[in-house]
């Protein structure tokens, strides 16, 4: 569904993607994890169009995607939920959910209920400005703006950071959720151990490299990732 | 009575001043440009009335033709000079803004000479004068105010309600965010300069209606003064735009009437030095808190 091949990414000299390849099947979540500079977030904003890569292929249903701006790349049935959740604070967070439906003709009723109903804390807060949510709400809402655009595939970046244990376990159960209900996931991850229980497959990265590959049972026995990811 | 037709004149003046602090206002929220070519498309509006009024004798037609150059004008400055320096420092978007407005300012020049000309502004409004219990306010001060409301309340029902106004706040707050929803951020900051010229359009009619004559310079001094109004208000505020701009409007006209009438153009940029040093973000504007 999606495909990596080799790509390199570039913050003016800085060379933080170097040479990356790996590929998300339909139906899968994948994870990718590692430390914090590793370049996780670089590889998704590439994806989504933010950043360019100097070489190398995207590949999104068959289609290169590697020169289309982000805006188009939506549309094609790919969502990002950023690092840092990035809502607009200053809007509603009906109109948040109404910005998730920007590529759609007109923001159905029905897509706005099946939101509210995965998170039921957002149709309470509807018409609160999304600044005044909290953290895990905040969380909530970048994903349900997401799903508003009908994501064949779902990126999600970072979706515990920040969170108390608890609203963690609460993501990840609707993480599990949405895969259920037949979305694709990319999940990066520096909560290691959460992110392998939940993937079928997991890659983890070093300094811009690909490491290590396997299946998320595997990884989450391997010697080398116990101590590096998972504190024993 | 005194203090009154005052305070209507000021609205008049003030309503002026706020149609051109939306325009800053608005391009700065959504590219973070100080225009200062704003004030300069007006002037080529005042250009494109009387032009269009010559060659129409209509004043509807010339209205139209006026709205329509200053759109058009500010497209094309936008995609020209603005959008190739995206990525560039805002320093030199801030730079070549400047340039923009000494440009348009010598094109004027050129087409138009350096004379000053005489505005038909009661062949566009006519110069009726009604009394009210004693009170003489001209038909120019009615339109003035009430098409300039009726400009801001159209302008707050597209930005609150249209899908393209919430687009424009949410490029506005996030472009990359925005982008991920799918939102085409240079339709969006188009579409900014679209309403933020047409906005300008109107005023240069209103204004020359207001003083009327044309010169290629008229539009420094008026932008500036709208500038400190969007200043005052809080850059990149709305509402605080317009609330900028009725304040300076009073402001003038009371220091005027109290016979300081020379001081005028002092008091408004006082105005200015005491806001940046005491409230930044003016009475709108969001402080630049993060919440992580």
């Amino acid at each position: 569904m999606l495909k990596v091949d080799d790509i390199h990414v570039y913050y003016g000299n800085i060379h933080a993607v170097k040479g990356i390849s790996f590929h998300v099947d339909e139906g899968e979540i994948v994870s990718l994890i590692g430390a914090n500079g590793a370049g996780k977030s670089t590889i998704l904003k590439t994806i989504s169009g933010i950043l360019r890569a100097k070489s190398g292929n995207i590949s999104f249903l068959g289609q290169d995607i590697s020169k289309t701006e982000a805006h188009k790349i939506v549309r094609q049935g790919l969502a990002h939920v950023p690092e840092g959740r990035r809502i607009f604070l200053k809007m509603t967070v009906m109109e948040n959910l109404e910005m998730g439906a920007f590529t759609r003709k007109e923001v159905s009723k029905a897509d706005i209920e099946m939101v509210f109903e995965r998170f039921p804390r957002l149709k309470e807060r509807q018409s609160q400005i999304a600044g005044t949510l909290s953290g895990g709400e905040q969380q909530m809402l970048a994903m349900g703006r997401a799903l508003m655009s009908h994501p064949k595939l779902l990126m999600l970046d970072e979706p515990s950071m920040g969170l108390a244990p608890l609203l963690v376990e609460q993501i990840f159960d609707i993480i599990k959720t949405l895969h259920n209900a037949g979305t694709t996931i990319l999940l990066v991850e520096q909560n290691a151990g959460m992110a392998l229980e939940i993937a079928d497959r997991a890659y983890v990265l070093e300094t811009g490299r690909i490491i290590l590959s396997g299946t998320g049972a595997e990884l989450s026995q391997s010697e080398e990732i116990k101590r590096a990811y998972l504190g024993g | 009575m005194l203090f009154l037709s005052q305070l209507i004149n000021g609205l008049q003046l003030g309503s002026i001043y706020a149609l051109v602090a939306l325009g800053y206002s608005m391009v700065y929220g959504i590219i973070m440009l100080l225009n200062f070519a704003h004030g300069d498309i007006i002037m080529m509006g005042g250009y494109f009335a009387l032009v269009a009024f010559a060659a129409t004798t209509n004043p509807v037609l010339a209205i139209i033709a006026t709205i329509v150059g200053c759109v058009v004008l500010a497209v094309v400055i936008e995609k020209v000079a603005y959008k190739p320096l995206r990525q560039a420092p805002r320093i030199s978007l801030l730079i070549t803004a400047i340039g923009v407005s000494l440009f348009l300012q010598n094109l004027a020049q050129l087409i138009w000479t350096a004379n000053t000309r005489a505005f038909p502004s009661t062949e566009i409004i006519p110069a009726i004068t009604f009394n009210v219990g004693g009170l003489s306010i001209s038909l120019n001060i009615i339109v003035t105010i009430c098409v300039s409301v009726l400009s801001m309340v159209l302008l707050a029902f597209i930005v609150q309600k249209t899908k393209m106004g919430k687009a424009m706040r949410a490029v506005s707050e996030d472009t990359e965010a925005a982008q991920l929803m799918g939102i085409n951020v240079n339709n969006t900051i188009t579409y900014t300069f679209i309403i933020g010229s047409a906005l300008a359009g109107i005023g240069a009619i209103l204004y020359c209606c207001r003083y009327p004559i044309v010169n290629p310079t008229m539009g420094s001094l008026l932008g500036l003064k709208a500038f400190v109004a969007a200043v005052l208000g809080g850059i990149g505020s709305i509402p605080g735009a317009m609330i900028g701009g009725f304040a300076i409007g009073l402001a003038e006209v009371f220091v005027t009437s109290i016979g300081l009438s020379a001081w005028t153009d002092a008091v408004v940029f006082a105005v200015l030095i005491v806001v940046l040093l005491i409230k930044p973000t003016g009475f709108m504007g969001a402080s630049m808190t993060e919440k992580v």
